[in-house]
């Protein structure tokens, strides 16, 4: 818990003893659309621009002469189950014991890992000091007394915030006694944002049709890379009403190539000891091979310092990386997963350690605690991943299958080049795992694309990566994966022994096709606007 | 630091304090949280900064100081929040003492800040180096500025042509400063912008009731009828936006007239969307139905319309009775069907049944208000208030609780320490001789009377006012600024380059809103309040104990404030006294110094302001000091039926009561300290004035109008030449369907986006950022047959010219009919120039063919903020103005917004934003529209240029209403005729 908590236990002297609930309503049978909110928090808060904090979608609904304009004053939730708490590493997002979900932005290391897990895309990272941040209710306004910045200059009195355990507040009798909707309601996080009046074309993000040509009723739509353009593209509305979203803010994803190259070089750092292990078990090299004794701990190190690499350089604080570990909030995937890497890091140090002085009875000692940690350290991105509650391609239970997989692809894959130096022996079997871990992983992969989803974002999602905006890579990773099975059946099944280059080419199709299939899946699963 | 400790000391939190003795702002949400600081507290206001939060707790010292904002007409207050620090403004936020807008404000309040902190402000007094508009400038001492200007004026009043100088104003922002320091210079020299915005609306409302404004009071309203969109755009935005809300929200009906969907159009419960100009058909068609089926208040119509005076006139066979005039009344309007004005609006006849029913519903309870809208779109579009009122007039919702009020009872002017007389003189430039009953200048023809050889200016003032983007034909302005010839010397007073500032003699920098000091009052509510700008930082800087004798000693670089601008000028046009205008200048208190602001200011607010005096002593204050401390001050509320209240005995001496009614007096009429402009119906024969009307034998105050009732006849359009337009009617637009080719749309050029404020709020980057470009909003009726999707490019042709603009397609827009927003499309050829909102382009002239050419949009820059690097969006929109020519109401005075186009896919050649335009195909429809007036000096009944009773801005004296005798010739005319 934040250190500044303790001492929020009572706002500014509220009218009741009981535990305060801060909560609001946006009423869009009063709100006219003047935008005047997002440019007084702009004002508040000093939010720069390109970003915001709140802001006002509209969706224009309906067929002259019957049409209207729906306004949705979109930003954070306050959930009381807030992802974006449970998925930040250091505490930096955290919620107050009065329900405001609050950040210290001293201490944001800058992972973005709120930003993936919030269902409403209501964080983003400051420009200017490269910490997360988002709307708190202006909790330093509630402290000294004062309404927030948007409840005070709403033209309508469109904006009310009040405490819901207080039955005298305007907010709780709204909520209480009239029909209000919060969004997104499925992702069960139980948000204390309540709108009165909303219409259900705002409220769905995949509503409204996205218009053509860039550009909305008097702004353009933004464009750059990682870019996640608001509404969808026609024909793909999810009502059958007209609905044209006519006003919206410029979205990015969170996490670009940086983490779809993670998780490939994570998968070669688990990948590699995993495969050794499973040659060593099954006899075809022995414990003094040089795989096992140099190229395991060497390739496996090189290929988790590079993920530790990128991990850090995909911070907006990458000074701050340490916080991780001295300030953990374990409930993050995030930091279960540094915490994993940091160990399986220390078995193949200790294992190289053994390398060097010719221990061996300590590295096969390590061997059991290495798998598993090599194991976590695979399939622990899936959790991280899950943690993305609004991502729905990557609500999948079978994703951490499909990354165990692609690890061992990817060390099978990695070996495949040394066995042929070191212990050609250890080709045919490695390609043996290469071809059928890829013919797996592609099964898997036809499931995923194939069967019917259930929700629309996750069905979006599919759409955009095998015939969207990343099917070019997709098919490339799956084209070469699927290049790497034939290869690799062709070298074991026609040429009794292998030739030159030939397994060194099931590497590279492997290694190549997983990247480029990595990439277009981490990039898909986030390409899907969720406000 | 403890937030305990912390509350002890700042909270403003209800208990907190309460219990220090201090005041509790409630906010929206009615809880214990205060929606502003304590005003007890505004010297040393502690807040927490919202950066460091929550990680330090970093307490930031403010001292609040009010001020008024100046993005639009509704004049909200707004609180600046100065850093006792740094004396920066740290941020706006509304002003909970302001009774206009409540501590609420819209989007362009807050974004006040990105005015005053705009890298891209003018600093510093600027003259023109190279030719006029080649964007070549040397910064000027003020001094140096000043003097030649004055020198300017000087020369031409003592060489009798006064009135070629000429102060040009757009957003006026203040009551009466100005028009009294042109009348100390004895010129008629104001031109307004009011013909390109409100003048169809002002004359509807000004031929019923002698005032040219409405006030309607939403908040206590059954029925509201908008012919506009007031709740993102208008006058009055936010204070009336709040009002139709609290309305609403207690069971009111919205009734909304706009040909798109509007936010306004989506809130109303009945959206009416009519084809443009058939606004005045469905009124009158409403009308009909409360007549046809006696729904109207048939006593107040008795005692308050004019019917007398129009049997007589119109009907003088028949009984003088009020039953002879409901059985005309009825004829009168018995083809305005439903089916008549559903056949010309396209909308349905049930649709308007429907309307008509609520309207009927809503009793004395009717609020109505248009204002630009359809007023100022179509030829006759001033019929629209005029029939929109007639609903008012039928059901007595007329000055009563939740009905409409004339707006003079619900604005107070203060009078000013001097009053100099009336100009003796009359300026045909911007009075010309064929609109006598223009209800305000016609300046938007000015290039053209010029280009007649009618006239000349010596010196050219523009202020807050952007001609060659805001108005019509701007091509054709910029061939009169740059004609030396025709101008001699032209001054842009801006705060912020502009497109007429460009091409410019003297561009002078002028402070923004918190910047400056004005006083104002606006018709916002039943009540009466005036409203107090100020620059921030001075009065500030005066609360720490300083003396500040200049506002440039607080303003960012040079940059100064008309009020003492013009002091200082009249001074140095007037150094010795001897032209009889420094006098106008002088204070009082120390005679033969220059009137000081705080003198000017301190003398209205202990003078003239009823209950002040005693509200800042009560506070112990100086009146002067109550309003730099509060910014407002709300004289009455609930005025009510002014028009009922009987004339007290004191002011009735030999009273005459005319034909009609109309009581006249001796008495002299007692000292008012409100000067709000009404309109000055004539003296009676032997020179009584006006004083009243009789009404069932009571002399009861009545109306400003000549009859003293509501004019549902109008005798004044009648004597003028206008007797078929002299009661409600309906007159076919220019853009009616039968005056429209068969490829010809309608295009509505005047909508308003809601965070956006003409050519005034470029220089705002949050607002840029959520508004920058204005798509042509087209229905996919008429896009999908061009195979026309949105962001693709389509080339709209006018009278004149055409442009190149991109498709917004919608269904939010009647087919048949395309709108543009004229809120975007600002340029600038090279050099200065506002660079978050302002495409760069080429202009290129062969004779009278203009082209211009956009080279490049907007794109990321550096500058002191470092937010102008992180400008995202490319695109500004395009100047549709420069494609219209000038369509005045040959009544009204109006220009007639809505063009006749015709809408294509872009072709090869085209480019977007490409605009080309024929100035002297221009000039050929100004001389067709010219053709359809009724000049005075055919038409005059009595010899002069104009109804005296009518308002005017700066009014002369009332020799130069006479008309030249026509029996010598006359000489070529000029300005000052």
């Amino acid at each position: 818990m934040h250190p500044a908590v303790a001492k929020v236990d009572h706002i500014a002297s509220g009218p009741t003893p009981r535990p305060a609930k801060w909560a609001k309503v946006i009423d869009h049978t009063r709100c006219v659309g003047c935008h005047a909110c997002t440019v007084a928090c702009k004002s508040e808060n000093e939010v720069p621009l390109g970003v915001t904090r709140t802001y006002v979608k509209s969706v224009d609904v309906g067929v002259f002469p019957q049409a209207r304009r729906a306004f949705q004053v979109t930003r954070c939730n306050q959930c009381d189950d807030a992802p974006c708490a449970t998925a930040c590493p250091t505490s930096a997002m955290f919620v107050r014991p009065d329900g405001i979900v609050d950040f210290d932005k001293s201490i944001c290391i800058g992972c973005k890992a709120c930003i993936a897990a919030c269902p409403y895309d209501a964080i983003f990272i400051n420009p200017e000091d490269h910490a997360a941040e988002k709307c708190n209710f202006c909790a330093h306004r509630l402290d000294v007394g004062l309404e927030p910045a948007c409840v005070v200059v709403c033209p309508t009195e469109a904006i009310l915030v009040g405490d819901l355990s207080d039955p005298t507040s305007r907010v709780a009798q709204i909520v209480h006694r009239e029909p209000v909707t919060v969004r997104r309601p499925e992702k069960d996080t139980q948000p204390k944002l309540f709108y009165r009046g909303a219409h259900q074309a705002t409220l769905d993000p995949l509503a409204a049709r996205r218009p053509d040509g860039g550009l909305y009723m008097w702004s353009e739509q933004g464009t750059g890379p990682g870019d996640v353009p608001a509404g969808v593209a026609a024909p793909w509305n999810n009502t059958s009403a007209a609905a044209l979203l006519s006003y919206d803010v410029p979205h990015t994803a969170p996490w670009h190539w940086r983490v779809s190259l993670y998780t490939w070089t994570k998968g070669i750092a688990a990948g590699t000891y995993l495969v050794l292990l499973g040659l060593l078990l099954g006899g075809v090299v022995s414990w003094s091979s040089a795989l096992w004794v140099w190229v395991a701990p060497v390739v496996c190190g090189v290929a988790l310092a590079a993920t530790g690499g990128l991990l850090v350089a995909d911070l907006k604080h990458p000074e701050r990386f340490y916080l991780i570990f001295t300030r953990p909030q374990w409930g993050s995937w995030l930091v279960r997963g540094a915490f994993i890497i940091a160990a399986y890091s220390l078995v193949l140090a200790l294992h190289f350690v053994g390398s060097l002085f010719g221990w061996r009875d300590l590295q096969r000692a390590l061997g059991a605690p290495g798998a598993v940690l090599a194991v976590l350290c695979a399939v622990y991105t899936a959790y991280l991943f899950a943690q993305a509650k609004a991502r729905d391609l990557w609500q999948n239970p079978l994703l951490p299958l499909h990354l165990l997989l692609q690890a061992l692809i990817a060390g099978a894959a990695i070996l495949l080049p040394f066995a042929g130096r070191l212990e050609p022996a250890a080709v045919p079997p490695l390609l043996g795992i290469v071809g059928a871990a890829s013919l797996a992983h592609l099964l898997l992969v036809l499931g995923e694309t194939t069967l019917p989803h259930g929700t629309a974002h996750a069905r979006l999602a599919v759409r955009e990566m095998t015939a969207g905006r990343f099917r070019t890579v997709f098919w490339t990773g799956v084209g070469l994966g699927a290049l790497a099975v034939l290869v690799a059946a062709a070298v074991l099944g026609v040429l009794a022994t292998p030739i030159a280059g030939s397994a060194a080419a099931v590497a590279a199709l492997a290694l190549v096709g997983l990247l480029a299939y990595e990439h277009a899946y981490v990039q898909a699963g986030q390409c899907v606007p969720l406000a | 630091m403890d937030t305990k400790a912390l509350n002890q000391r700042v909270s403003a939190a209800r208990r907190d304090a309460e219990a220090r003795g201090e005041t509790f702002y409630p906010g929206p949400s009615r809880i214990h949280l205060a929606s502003f600081p304590p005003k007890e507290r505004w010297d040393d206001w502690v807040e927490l900064d919202s950066k460091a939060w929550p990680g330090r707790r970093v307490e930031k010292r403010y001292m609040l100081v009010p001020t008024t904002c100046f993005n639009c007409e509704s004049a909200c207050g707004l609180l600046a929040y100065v850093d006792r620090e740094t004396l920066q403004v740290r941020k706006f936020e509304g002003n909970p003492e302001h009774p206009g807008s409540r501590g609420r404000n819209c989007a362009k309040g807050p974004a006040t800040l990105n005015q005053i902190t705009d890298p891209d402000r003018i600093l510093y007094p600027l003259k023109r180096a190279g030719r006029r508009g080649e964007g070549k400038w040397v910064q000027v001492s003020w001094n140096e500025a000043l003097d030649d200007i004055a020198a300017r004026i000087r020369r031409a009043i003592t060489e009798g042509r006064g009135n070629e100088v000429m102060y040009h104003v757009g957003r006026p922002g203040e009551d009466g400063f100005t028009e009294r320091v042109l009348a100390a210079w004895g010129v008629d020299g104001h031109n307004s912008h009011t013909n390109v915005c409100s003048s169809g609306g002002r004359a509807g409302y000004h031929f019923w009731m002698g005032v040219d404004r409405p006030s309607p009071d939403h908040a206590n309203a059954r029925v509201m009828l908008l012919v506009s969109s007031h709740l993102e755009a208008g006058h009055y935005f936010n204070p009336h936006a709040q009002r139709v809300i609290e309305a609403k929200q207690q069971g009111a009906k919205l009734i909304v007239f706009d040909t798109r969907l509007s936010n306004t159009a989506t809130h109303a419960d009945h959206w009416i969307a009519p084809h443009p100009g058939s606004e005045a058909a469905i009124l009158l068609a409403i009308a009909s139905y409360l007549i046809r089926r006696g729904l109207y208040d048939r006593e107040f119509v008795r005692r308050w319309w004019n019917w007398e005076e129009y049997l007589a006139c119109e009907h003088p066979e028949r009984p003088a009775t009020f039953e002879t005039f409901e059985e005309i009344l009825r004829g009168l309007y018995a083809s305005y069907t439903f089916e008549f004005a559903s056949q010309e609006s396209g909308v349905d006849a049930a649709a308007l049944e429907d309307v008509a029913r609520t309207v009927a519903s809503a009793g004395t309870r009717l609020s109505t208000h248009t204002w630009r809208s359809a007023a100022a779109g179509n030829l006759g579009g001033w019929q629209v208030p005029r029939t929109l009122f007639l609903l008012n007039a039928l059901l007595g919702a007329v000055a009563t609780e939740g009905g409409t009020y004339p707006n003079a009872w619900n604005k107070y002017v203060p009078k000013p320490i001097y009053v100099p007389p009336h100009p003796t003189t009359w300026n045909g430039l911007t009075w010309p001789i064929e609109y006598p009953l223009a209800i305000n200048e016609l300046s938007f023809l000015l290039p053209h009377l010029l280009k007649d050889g009618r006239g000349h200016l010596e010196v050219y003032f523009t202020r807050v006012y952007n001609p060659v983007w805001t108005n019509p034909d701007g091509f054709s302005w910029i061939e009169m600024l740059t004609d030396e010839r025709l101008v001699g010397c032209s001054v842009a007073l801006t705060p912020t380059w502009n497109e007429t500032a460009f091409f410019a003699d003297y561009v002078l920098p002028m402070g923004h809103g918190p910047e400056r000091h004005d006083l104002h009052s606006y018709e916002q509510y039943d009540g009466q309040w005036i409203g107090f700008r100020q620059p921030v930082l001075r009065a500030a800087r005066e609360r720490l104990g300083e003396r500040v004798t200049d506002t440039r000693q607080t303003n960012p670089g040079e940059v100064w404030e008309e009020n003492e601008f013009w002091i200082e000028l009249s001074w140095r046009i007037d150094p010795d006294g001897s032209l009889g205008i420094r006098k106008y200048f002088e204070s009082q208190r120390e005679p033969g110094a220059r009137l000081a602001v705080d003198e000017y200011y301190a003398h209205i607010f202990e003078h003239s302001v009823p209950g002040l005096p005693e509200r800042a002593a009560a506070e112990g204050l100086t009146p002067l000091g109550f309003m730099r401390r509060y910014g407002a001050f709300e004289i009455t509320r609930k005025v009510g039926a002014l028009y009922e209240t009987p004339v007290p005995l004191a002011e009735l001496q030999d009273v005459h009561v005319s034909r009609f009614g109309r009581a006249y007096t001796r008495a002299a009429k007692p000292p008012d300290p409100n000067i709000v402009p009404l309109g000055s119906p004539e003296p009676d024969a032997e020179g009584r004035r006006p004083v009243g009307v009789r009404v069932d034998g009571e002399i009861l105050r009545g109306f400003p109008t000549p009859s003293g009732r509501l004019e549902f006849y109008s005798r004044t359009l009648v004597e003028w030449g206008w007797s078929e337009c002299a009661l409600p009617t309906y007159l076919r637009s220019h853009v009616h369907p039968g005056a429209l080719e068969h490829d010809q749309m309608v295009l509505i050029s005047t909508f308003r986006l809601p965070v956006q404020i003409h050519t005034r709020s470029a220089n705002s980057k949050w607002l840029d950022e959520i508004a920058h470009t204005n798509p042509l909003w087209i229905h996919p009726r008429d896009a999908d047959p061009m195979r026309l999707r949105t962001g693709d490019l389509v080339r709209v042709e006018t009278e004149i010219g055409h442009f190149v603009v991109k498709a917004w397609v919608t269904e939010g827009i009647r087919p048949g009919v395309v709108a543009c927003s004229h809120h975007m499309g600002r340029w600038k050829v090279q050099g200065a120039g506002q660079r978050q909102a302002m495409a760069t382009v080429t202009l290129g002239r062969a004779e009278d063919r203009w082209e211009l050419r956009r080279e490049r949009g907007v794109a990321p820059y550096a500058s002191v903020d470092p937010d102008t690097l992180r400008i995202w969006w490319t695109d500004v929109g395009v100047h549709q103005n420069l494609t219209f020519p000038v369509h005045p109401d040959p009544i009204s005075g109006q220009h007639c917004w809505h063009q006749a186009v015709r809408v294509r896919p872009a072709g090869p050649g085209d480019r977007y934003g490409d605009i080309a335009v024929s100035t002297q195909r221009a000039h050929e429809v100004y001389a067709k529209w010219l053709a359809l007036t009724k000049p005075a000096e055919r038409h005059s009944p009595d010899g002069t240029r104009r109804p005296y009773w009518l308002m005017r801005p700066l009014r002369p004296s009332r020799d130069a209403y006479r008309l030249p005798d026509r029996r010598t010739p006359e000489p070529a005319p000029v300005a000052g005729e």
